[in-house]
């Protein structure tokens, strides 16, 4: 079956290059621009995987990953969120907050589906 | 695409020529200027007023008011100039726009916004990206990449009369 | 997403010009090792950033392509003239594919498959035994044992891993895709199944594990469980012993205890295990170390030109802001203002020299392109023509670059086409076999010469006189020097070709090279000598940005007219020019068309004033110009006036005085045109 990954971020440009890889892939891409947007999108869907950046504005990534683990049918959905080398304290406050792993910024599709290809197949 | 992105809340800038309020999606707006002293290019279009100093740089000025088909602005404590960030032939070209006042940033959501009026001539409501109502009072939200890319004079007079006519009067 | 696209397409046409500018040095120069990796570096870039941009074909294509690099650089084959041809058509292709990846264009299709084809026949036919797949990683875990290391990794997940959404058997799946492995799962803390949590991890892992990564990617992999499992990865010893029927045996048999083996146990398995093959890895391991440590060290750097374009533009401001410092520093009494003040006159003129070194660039970047165009042309057209260029290391400000590329193209394309004899033609009249097209730059004041000779048949003048008769251009009595004839070249329209040939006789001719040298505030000059060959001068500035001027004003405005144009100033008085009828002024004995810039720009006319008359001159036209005022000379920095302003006949850009007025520039070459096309129509009224 074809998984569905919600990839979520503020800048377009990046929204677009990663819906086009993941497309290409064969995933099923849903985008929103902001954490608020995409929990509205997950009500009634079924997302085998959450790519969040972590900052946004309206809600972050942070927040974003707390709403979704209080969310009964994504509790143990892989959440990855993206993040730059040096936000290393980011990392283990997103962990916490949820979050399965990490892709570090920039990254090339091939370092992108490394990463999903770790959580899910 | 699967792609989905969700309804906005967008910021408007409105402003005045003569008794007319128009708005202005502020991604577009720079920056607001006093007027400042104006060096007038010879043998331009009436509309292109001349060339202002922004900081270095030459910014073209245009008489807004003459574009939209008005007499000429006069000079008062409450002109403005937007400095407008608009998209010409693939090039991002700023440009400076004359306005008799600006008035304040709206929040309007995209629901909020009725599509334009299909008016008499279809040429005219391409320069409106859709209409809103604000207590008893209709403004229009400009399309001013296409508006300052253009080089004609719109009458957007006219146009302001048969919104009135089909909305304005019905509601 | 087109932004981004736009991007990787710059960046690539910079690497695939890279690939032939390369490639035709090494024609010449076929042992250049260091070309040859640079070569292989930039089919390498194209490969990588190809597929992420949705160029697949690029990256597929330069993924072939690289191979038989791959194997010329590890002396594995010869860089051949068949190699050498089939690269240059190679990178013609790619500029097809980026320009048309999206389109589905048959021919295209078939082009790509065909020279796929010839790739795939060169490495595969020449490559040596043993030849090195396309693939370092396919290299690398290939069977032979001899890079490879056994690790032992002990794994035992969290009891709560689940909760994040994390699978470790994703995890132990991925790991044991790296190589190959034992991998050992201990069950035993899963509870009674009424006791069962189904969402706790109550297994873990030992897993021995031979590949040829480093520890590193092996941690990589538990990366985002580092802190939700104990983990230990551990090297056991060089080479597979997961493949060693001996040390397999004696792990199966530990493993019926149901207990962890350990690290220490497996140690003492692997030291009493043969020695032998571990020193051969170590040395293998040495030499690779040695052969990939490289030094880099960065001599230049790339710079979006945007970014250029925005530093100009910040140092023109900081001159202008500088500028009103030192006046505002003169009418202080202060000393030390005064001091401060010229310091920082000096560092901005400093920084703006500086800056306008920055965006200079060598003549060299078009020269490719031009060997190009002689090698392919002279071919198709069967004539022997050699290419020198000389003092490329000559540079100009990019716009200006830019803008000559065309014009000189089109030059050179002539010189092969109408120029340079066929062999024969050579032969009989005693001339060398191959002929030379030379191209030489130098400075020259302020200004760069570009000069395009070739040995070739030279321009018949008396057919170019004959040819602007029959055109209507001049008359049969027309005398003309041969230089005027020359010049004639230059009007609209002219072309000596008799016969349409594909190669010159696209529509464009000399005219618009003309018109495209003086956009840029350029001159253009011939030369030329029967049977001995035709030179081509091209006189530019070195920047388009700066320019020395005649700053006047006329009522309230401050006009700024190009130093370079002007012949002399005169006062005259307002009488001689006020109210009169053909506009004609006798100024040093000539009778000079004039200006009185006041009515021009629909001002009223001013009696008070002593009104000055410039001159200027745009080749053999002279034009006066009437102002209020002349205030001096000044060095400007030039200004765009804005597309809105891109029809404007007479003003052409815009500059910044000190006090932060705006003056306006005016363009000469345009002016003196729509003034004498003023005096044409108001003779023809008369």
């Amino acid at each position: 079956m074809t998984k569905t990954i919600l990839f979520v971020d503020d800048s377009e440009s990046i929204r677009e290059i990663v819906n086009f890889t993941l497309q290409n892939e064969g995933y099923n891409v849903l985008v929103s621009d902001n954490g608020k947007n995409a929990l509205s999108l997950l009500d009634g869907k079924d997302i085998n995987l959450i790519i969040t950046d972590l900052h946004m504005p309206e809600m972050n990534g942070i927040e974003l990953i707390k709403e979704v683990r209080k969310m009964p049918h994504y509790q143990r959905t892989p959440i990855l969120f993206l993040t730059t080398e040096s936000q290393v304290a980011k990392k283990m406050e997103a962990k916490e907050a949820g979050a399965t792993g990490w892709i570090v910024k920039p990254f090339v599709p091939a370092k992108l589906i490394s990463a999903i290809t770790k959580v899910i197949r | 695409m699967n792609n989905e992105v969700n309804t906005q809340v967008k910021s408007y800038l409105t402003f005045k020529l003569g008794d007319e309020v128009f708005a202005a999606n502020v991604s577009k707006v720079l920056n607001i200027l006093e007027l400042t002293k104006i060096t007038k290019v010879p043998k331009a279009p009436a509309y292109m007023k001349g060339v202002i100093n922004l900081r270095g740089s030459v910014l073209p000025l245009i008489d807004t008011r003459i574009k939209f088909g008005m007499s000429e602005t006069e000079f008062t404590n409450n002109t403005c100039i937007l400095v407008l960030d608009i998209i010409l032939s693939g090039e991002s070209v700023r440009i400076g726009a004359l306005v008799d006042a600006v008035h304040e940033v709206l929040e309007i959501d995209d629901s909020q916004i009725l599509p334009p009026p299909s008016l008499g001539s279809k040429y005219k409501s391409e320069f409106i990206d859709g209409m809103v109502k604000l207590g008893e009072e209709f403004i229009m939200l400009l399309n001013v990449e296409l508006i300052f890319s253009t080089d004609d004079i719109l009458n957007l007079k006219e146009v302001t009369g048969e919104v009135k006519q089909k909305f304005g009067d019905a509601g | 997403m087109d932004k981004l696209r736009q991007k990787f397409i710059e960046e690539a046409s910079e690497h695939i010009r890279d690939i032939e500018q390369s490639l035709l040095t090494l024609e010449s120069n076929p042992d250049n090792h260091e070309l040859i990796e640079k070569i292989f570096r930039s089919l390498h870039t194209l490969k990588g950033s190809g597929a992420m941009f949705g160029f697949e074909k690029i990256s597929e294509f330069t993924h072939e392509l690289e191979t038989i690099y791959d194997l010329i650089r590890n002396n594995k084959l010869i860089l051949g003239k068949e190699v050498f041809d089939l690269t240059l058509a190679c990178a013609d292709h790619l500029k097809i594919l980026i320009s048309d990846e999206k389109k589905d264009n048959a021919e295209i299709n078939e082009e790509y498959r065909n020279l796929l084809e010839k790739i795939h026949e060169v490495y595969s036919g020449e490559s040596m035994p043993g030849k090195p797949s396309a693939n370092q990683k396919d290299k690398k875990t290939a069977d032979t044992g001899s890079d490879l290391s056994t690790y032992y990794i002990y794994f035992k997940p969290n009891a709560d891993i689940f909760d994040n959404g994390t699978n470790p058997l994703f995890l132990i799946d991925e790991l044991t895709s790296l190589g190959h492995f034992m991998a050992i799962p201990y069950l035993q803390d899963i509870p009674e199944i009424e006791t069962i949590e189904p969402y706790r991890c109550y297994t873990h892992w030992e897993v021995i594990f031979a590949t040829s990564e480093s520890s590193d990617t092996l941690n990589e992999i538990f990366l985002f469980v580092e802190d939700n499992c104990v983990l230990d990865i551990q090297k056991l010893a060089n080479g597979n012993l997961v493949d060693n029927k001996k040390f397999v045996k004696r792990i199966e048999k530990l493993k019926e205890t149901g207990k962890d083996i350990g690290i220490d146990a497996l140690k003492i398995i692997s030291e009493d295990l043969e020695q032998s093959v571990a020193s051969k890895v170590k040395k293998a391991l040495g030499d690779e170390f040695r052969t990939s440590f490289r030094d880099y060290t960065i001599s230049s750097i790339r710079v979006a030109s945007e970014k250029l374009d925005h530093l100009m533009n910040l140092v023109s401001e900081l001159v202008t802001t500088q500028a009103r410092l030192s006046l505002y520093s003169e009418n202080d009494s202060s000393s030390e203002l005064t001091a401060i003040s010229e310091n920082i006159q000096k560092l901005s003129r400093q920084l703006r020299d500086l800056a306008f070194e920055i965006v200079l660039v060598p003549i060299d970047t078009l020269i490719t392109r031009f060997q190009r165009l002689v090698r392919d042309l002279s071919k198709e057209l069967g004539k022997e023509v050699s290419f020198i260029a000389k003092g490329t290391e000559t540079e100009l400000d990019k716009t200006i670059i830019e803008n000559l590329t065309d014009p000189l193209m089109h030059i050179i394309r002539n010189c092969i086409d109408h120029g340079i004899e066929t062999t024969e033609e050579r032969l009989k009249k005693g001339k060398p076999e191959q002929g030379t097209i030379l191209l030489n730059a130098y400075h020259s004041s302020t200004n760069v010469h570009i000069e395009i000779s070739d040995d070739g048949k030279g321009i018949d003048a008396e057919k170019v006189r004959k040819k602007a008769v029959a055109k209507g251009l001049i008359t049969e009595d027309n005398y003309l020097t041969e230089k005027q004839i020359y010049e004639l070249l230059f009007l609209p329209g002219f072309s000596t070709a008799e016969h349409v040939t594909d190669v010159s006789g696209r529509g464009v001719g000399m005219d618009v090279v003309k018109q495209k040298i003086t956009n840029i505030r350029g001159e253009i000059e011939i030369e030329s000598s029967k049977n001995a060959g035709t030179k081509l001068t091209l006189k530019v500035p070195l920047t388009l940005s700066i320019i020395d001027g005649l700053l006047v004003r006329v009522e309230d405005i401050f006009y700024l007219i190009p130093l370079s144009a002007v012949e002399k100033i005169y006062a005259i008085n307002h009488e001689d020019i006020d109210g009169k009828f053909n506009n004609l002024i006798v100024l040093g004995g000539e009778r000079i068309p004039y200006f009185y810039l006041r009515k021009e720009f629909n001002l009223e006319a001013d009696n008070n004033i002593n009104d000055q008359v410039i001159v200027i001159k745009y080749e053999t036209q002279k034009v006066g110009l009437v102002v209020d005022e002349v205030i001096g000379e000044y060095q400007a920095v030039l200004k765009p006036l804005g597309r809105h302003y891109k029809n404007q006949e007479i003003i052409s850009a815009a500059t910044i005085l000190g006090d932060g007025t705006i003056a306006l520039v005016i363009d000469v070459n345009r002016a003196v045109n729509h003034f004498a096309n003023i005096i044409t129509h108001m003779e023809e009224k008369i």
